[in-house]
């Protein structure tokens, strides 16, 4: 039993309050127990402790005892340029930390925005005094007085009505105002006509109702609730980078303690190991990962922007790429949401609209569908709602306008599914009636058929019935239409905003069934074509839609959504279903919701998730705001789209059109697979610059590159062309891949090895070669010990150190495609990575040639020759790599 | 099972709905009710009288529905005396609702409520009044811990409720996570988190399935609070039962305290049961 089911004495004795309201003393003493009448928002972890968090992860600990052991080894045994490495580790430490925070840390503002819905002040009665009192001190037991142009403070079972007609958009989207009365009602309460919910406006009329939830319990609050509290967890990309970096630090970590462990073996200097063990751990970790990695994603979610998919949260650039599951909208995301009348079933027949003359039966039709009806036509322009839009406009555009004095009117409400005016016409006092066919054909005693009233039998009924699934069949809204004369009005609250009326059940009775007619929503021209390509790349589209099951087929037909026989699930079959089997009915492959509400959308959102899918979901309204956040890519809507949808979302399609989800998807995958090719560029120079630290150890030669130059490549020199590597445009067949699997690594164990095993191995020849080349040049013999000072040492380690910057040029064009040959990508079509080139050689130039450089890097200038020694290296990189890409389209063809 | 319930009254309004709830159960148990009001010196004499209006109201209600009841009004320090009645009338179960001020206070620490639930010598039900519009519940969610003590009892008391109110049970259990040092979480399907349901909420199922009693079950990964407080305002629950938090002080400081979270966060009502038979 809920408060709705409730008369109003046993509201007032329930909730221990009447007519006068509560005593003053009473609302202070429950304001002490329940709290105040506001949104609050959820305890979470402080901001301070989710920067911490930044600071104390796996990685990061690691690097704290590398840069720990540094200043330990600095202090114990200057001169090794340890105090460098170590500050050098925590700055990485650092720039990890703030891009990662600033990567994942998203104000709340959805929260915001629902206060906003919420009045400052509301009259209450108490002590049986109407006061105007701040709405957040409102306690359950209040009495709060409602009038034209309010707001309702809180969950308000109502006592009194007159004419109160509530605008519930807020909560459930349905902009038609809704009549509220008093007498108890069986359902539930959130469809109860006794119930004003908070957050909702009063459009008309006036009444009292007793506040029986406030603040966080309201209905208003639930949604409060769940939409700040629900999280969808890390995002595929994040569960990835987390994944890639104890991958990577594991082997850091275990390559520095062997070599560690092998100098003792072969009897080097405990320092002389250390720092050696330190320098490797230090060059095997892709220290400029992580700021490649936001700075890609956030280049595109700016060409996302451009094509009108408008990206809140950085991860959900890539997110988009793994959606596995689209939960749409059908009403303006698959639609134009322009209703136009498309056919007419009138006189027994099934007509077109343009075919049917202005007499008879029809005119009586068309008069109806104009007269009862709230939609305008004011300076050349249509306003109101889109189907009462699209009558009005068939209407006039057949019988030109109509003067008529409406007296009264029985308001459209989703419980009745009908409405009624009552005109005086020329002919007399009518009432006409519009609604769902199986509600106004109960009222209706009699059909008119060919301008003659005749009785309605079982089989008339039946030619209805039919007559509506056939339009329903083909896709339309239907709408049925009836009138009749009225003889006698008596006074009613419920009807007439002058007073003037009848009971609706009288009015509504007896009426002459005039006809149907099929409203159309055209479907968005790119919508089909977006969903094919949805269909190719292996994303299943579930549409969720308050149409009934037969039009939402029919447009699931029409737009290619669904081509065998669907599972098709209705709100209220929805509501009664256990989620086990609801789970299973979603593993099919074809799927639709009809007359389902925005609140169900949570519920198919976390089956869906729970069954492992990646899920995007669309919504617009207040009460979308929780499936909004559940999903993993929240996505609403720019145009129709309420500020708290906006902000709950983590996508906001500037155009409100499917399509739109379909280039973001794609963009999404093509941001994962330049991720990959990226990672593929940084991690190949890992190689290098291990390489002369082995060399180092077991050849017994001056240290080949030192732990600063490795950091010069890793944050300096690496960083543009990798985030240029971002940039590249999709690849043809994107979009014909399913999407990628769970258990699909970003550090797969072929990207390692193209990185670790192939292009490493080949800049690592390069570098050493350089060095040595250098060295023997200038004199040097096997075994000398060359001082860190020595112009000659520093030369060679400057030698080696450009050699890795050539190759990793040569390695920027291999990593543009992952199978393509570059020659068919083509050269230029990634402009970015020539600046980037640019750049990056600018920056060797500086650490080469410039004073300043060779103070930070150690480094000397090179004669132009080596520079020439080195770009063969490069050149055979580039071709070595067309070949195996050749190879591997050879061994397994697209 | 439960032969004599006591509910304790005061002023406000939440201790009269959270008798309400002991008055159900009295009545689907065939239990006699005793409706305490325990008027603390210095209380003023307003107070005193809308405590002893709410009790003739339960009483009111009681015969109703024709239950046996016992209205009990007295002075005094409320743990002794509630304490001296439940030893002197041999109460099963004592109801008593907890304050707002209770909430606020840090493990709801040295509060009326959490002492009466330490002090008495019968089972303990704390009832949290938020919500006022759902006067019989029919959706009653039952947070599950992985280890569970007085099983029996437990069971026997949300069935209680069920039966009382004609409502549905939904089980729940908001699992540890499940992790890997290099796969840091593991998905697992609704059916594979089933397989790994521990022993005592198997146990409690099958002392559950004893009463005859339709329910749902539902194990998710999460942090236990809030997992608890979001599956009831998502699935629209109108009451939660729960047992009373046994983490440590130092424990609950580390970890966090769920019954706490739950406490603050739910947006229906909420008993945390205390059982002791």
């Amino acid at each position: 039993m809920k408060i709705n089911n409730l008369t109003i004495e046993q509201v007032l004795s329930t909730l221990v309050t009447s007519k006068q309201g509560l005593t003053g003393e009473e609302a202070e003493r429950r304001l002490a127990e329940f709290g105040k009448n506001e949104i609050t928002a959820v305890k979470g972890k402080p901001l301070l402790f989710r920067l911490l968090g930044q600071f104390t992860h796996f990685l990061a600990i690691l690097l704290w005892i590398a840069a720990g052991l540094s200043f330990l080894s600095e202090y114990l045994h200057p001169g090794e340029d340890m105090l460098t490495m170590g500050v050098a580790v925590i700055a990485v430490i650092f720039i990890n930390a703030i891009f990662t925070f600033v990567q994942e840390y998203r104000a709340e503002k959805a929260l915001e925005a629902l206060k906003k819905l919420l009045p400052f002040n509301v009259k209450v009665l108490r002590n049986g005094k109407e006061i105007e009192a701040a709405a957040e001190l409102v306690v359950p037991g209040d009495l709060v007085l409602l009038a034209e142009g309010d707001k309702v403070p809180a969950d308000l079972r109502l006592i009194e009505s007159n004419g109160l007609k509530v605008n519930n958009a807020s909560l459930t989207g349905e902009s038609e105002p809704v009549l509220r009365r008093t007498e108890p009602f069986a359902g539930d309460p959130v469809i109860s006509p006794n119930i004003a919910f908070a957050g909702t406006t009063v459009v008309s009329g006036n009444g009292a109702g007793i506040v029986f939830a406030s603040g966080m319990r309201t209905e208003f609050g639930r949604i409060a609730l769940l939409t700040e509290a629900v999280t969808p967890g890390l995002s595929p990309l994040q569960k990835e980078i987390m994944k890639s970096t104890r991958v990577v630090a594991i082997i850091a970590a275990a390559v520095g303690l062997f070599f560690f462990l092998l100098g003792f073996i072969i009897g080097r200097s405990f320092w002389g190991n250390f720092i050696f063990g330190v320098g490797i751990t230090v060059a095997l970790i892709p220290e400029g990962m992580l700021p490649t990695v936001t700075l890609a994603l956030a280049m595109g979610s700016q060409r996302m922007a451009k094509r009108k998919a408008l990206m809140k949260t950085l991860t959900s650039v890539e997110t988009l790429g793994s959606v596995t599951v689209i939960c749409t909208d059908k009403t303006g995301t698959l639609t134009q949401n322009r209703m136009v009348v498309a056919k007419l079933w009138v006189d027994d027949e099934l007509v077109d609209p343009s075919a049917t003359a202005a007499a008879g039966t029809s005119r009586l039709l068309f008069t109806t569908a104009a007269l009862c009806n709230n939609a305008r036509f004011i300076e050349n322009e249509y306003r109101g709602d889109p189907t009462e839009t699209a009558l009005l406009k068939a209407a006039q555009e057949k019988l030109g306008p109509l003067t008529t004095q409406r007296l009264s009117e029985v308001p459209f409400d989703s419980d009745r599914k009908m409405m009624t005016t009552v005109h005086t016409t020329s002919t007399g006092t009518m009432a006409f009636s519009k609604g769902a066919t199986e509600r106004l054909l109960p009222a209706c005693s009699h059909i008119m058929i060919k301008g003659e009233r005749r009785p309605l039998d079982d089989a008339g009924r039946d030619d209805v019935i039919h007559a509506d699934h056939v339009l329903m069949d083909m896709g339309l809204r239907v709408l049925a239409f009836a009138s009749k004369e009225v003889h006698h009005l008596d006074s009613s609250p419920l009807v007439g905003e002058g007073g003037v009326g009848g009971h609706p059940e009288d009015i509504e009775a007896d009426m002459t069934f005039l006809g149907l007619m099929g409203l159309q929503d055209p479907p968005r021209a790119e919508v089909p074509d977006a969903i094919r390509k949805c269909h190719e790349a292996g994303i299943r589209i579930i549409m969720i839609t308050g149409d009934g099951s037969r039009t939402a087929l029919a447009i699931a037909r029409q737009i290619g959504l669904v081509e065998k026989t669907p599972v098709l699930i209705e709100g209220p079959a929805f509501e009664s279903m256990p989620d086990q089997e609801l789970a299973e009915k979603l593993a099919a492959p074809e799927i639709i919701f009809a007359r389902m509400t925005p609140k169900h959308k949570m519920r198919v959102v976390s089956i869906l998730k729970d069954r492992g899918e990646v899920v995007a979901v669309t919504g617009d309204g207040v009460n979308d705001a929780p499936a909004l956040k559940k999903a993993d890519i929240g996505i609403s809507m720019g145009i129709a789209g309420t500020d708290v949808a906006k902000e709950a979302s983590d996508m906001i399609l500037l155009d409100d059109n499917f399509a739109t989800i379909v280039n973001a998807v794609e963009e999404g995958r093509t941001v994962y697979e330049n991720i990959k090719k990226f990672i593929t560029y940084i991690f190949a120079s890992n190689i290098p610059e291990a390489v002369p630290y082995l060399a180092y150890m077991l050849l017994n030669i001056p240290l080949p590159l030192t732990i600063i130059q490795i950091l010069a490549v890793d944050l300096g020199t690496d960083m543009l062309p990798a985030l240029a590597l971002g940039a590249e445009r999709p690849t043809p067949g994107i979009m014909k891949q399913p999407p990628r699997k769970r258990s699909e690594r970003l550090l797969s164990l072929s990207l390692m090895a193209r990185a670790y095993l192939f292009l490493g191995p080949l800049e690592a020849v390069a570098c050493m070669f350089g060095f040595f080349w250098v060295l023997f040049a200038g004199g040097w013999t096997w075994g000398t010990v060359l001082p860190a000072s020595d112009l000659l040492y520093r030369e060679a380690t400057t030698a080696c150190l450009t050699a890795i910057v050539i190759a990793q040029v040569a390695n920027v064009f291999a990593c543009r495609s992952l199978r393509e040959s570059l020659f068919d990508v083509g050269f230029f079509t990634n402009r970015l990575v020539f600046a980037a080139i640019a750049v990056e050689l600018l920056l060797q130039a500086f650490i080469v040639y410039h004073p300043l450089g060779h103070r930070i890097f150690a480094t000397a200038p090179l004669p132009f020759r080596v520079w020439l020694v080195l770009i063969p290296f490069a050149l055979a990189l580039f071709f070595a790599e067309e070949m195996r890409k050749l190879v591997v389209r050879r061994m397994k063809p697209a | 099972m439960y032969k004599k319930v006591l509910a304790a009254v005061n002023e406000h309004l939440n201790s009269e709905v959270s008798a309400r709830y002991a008055l159900h159960l009295a009545k689907e148990t065939g239990a006699r009710i005793y409706f305490c009001s325990i008027a603390e010196n210095g209380l003023g004499k307003k107070s005193f009288s809308l405590a002893e209006e709410a009790v003739k109201r339960l009483s009111h209600r009681a015969r109703e529905l024709g239950v046996e009841s016992d209205c009990i009004l007295k002075t005094g320090n409320p743990i002794e005396q509630i304490k001296k009645i439940v030893a002197d009338e041999g109460i099963d179960i004592a109801f008593a609702a907890t304050r707002r001020e209770d909430v606020e206070k840090r493990f709801y620490a040295r509060t009326v409520s959490r002492r009466l639930s330490l002090a008495l010598p019968c089972s303990v039900a704390l009832v949290r009044v938020v919500h006022l519009g759902r006067v019989h519940p029919r959706k009653i969610l039952v947070p599950l811990k992985a280890r569970i003590d007085h099983i029996t009892e437990r069971a026997r008391f949300a069935a209680i409720m069920a039966k009382a109110f004609d409502a549905r049970l939904s089980l729940f259990h908001a699992a540890q996570p499940l992790g890997r040092f290099l796969n840091n979480e593991v998905h697992l399907t609704p059916r594979e988190w089933e397989t790994r349901l521990p022993d005592d909420i198997i146990r409690f199922i099958k002392d559950l399935n004893s009463q005859d009693i339709a329910y749902d079950k539902k194990l998710t990964p999460g942090i236990a609070g809030i997992t608890i407080a979001i599956e009831a305002a998502a699935k629209r629950h109108d009451l939660i039962i729960m047992g009373a938090s046994e983490r440590s002080l130092l424990n609950s400081l580390l970890r966090g305290n769920p019954v706490e979270r739950v406490l603050r966060e739910t947006i229906c009502d909420l008993i945390i049961l205390r059982p002791r038979e």
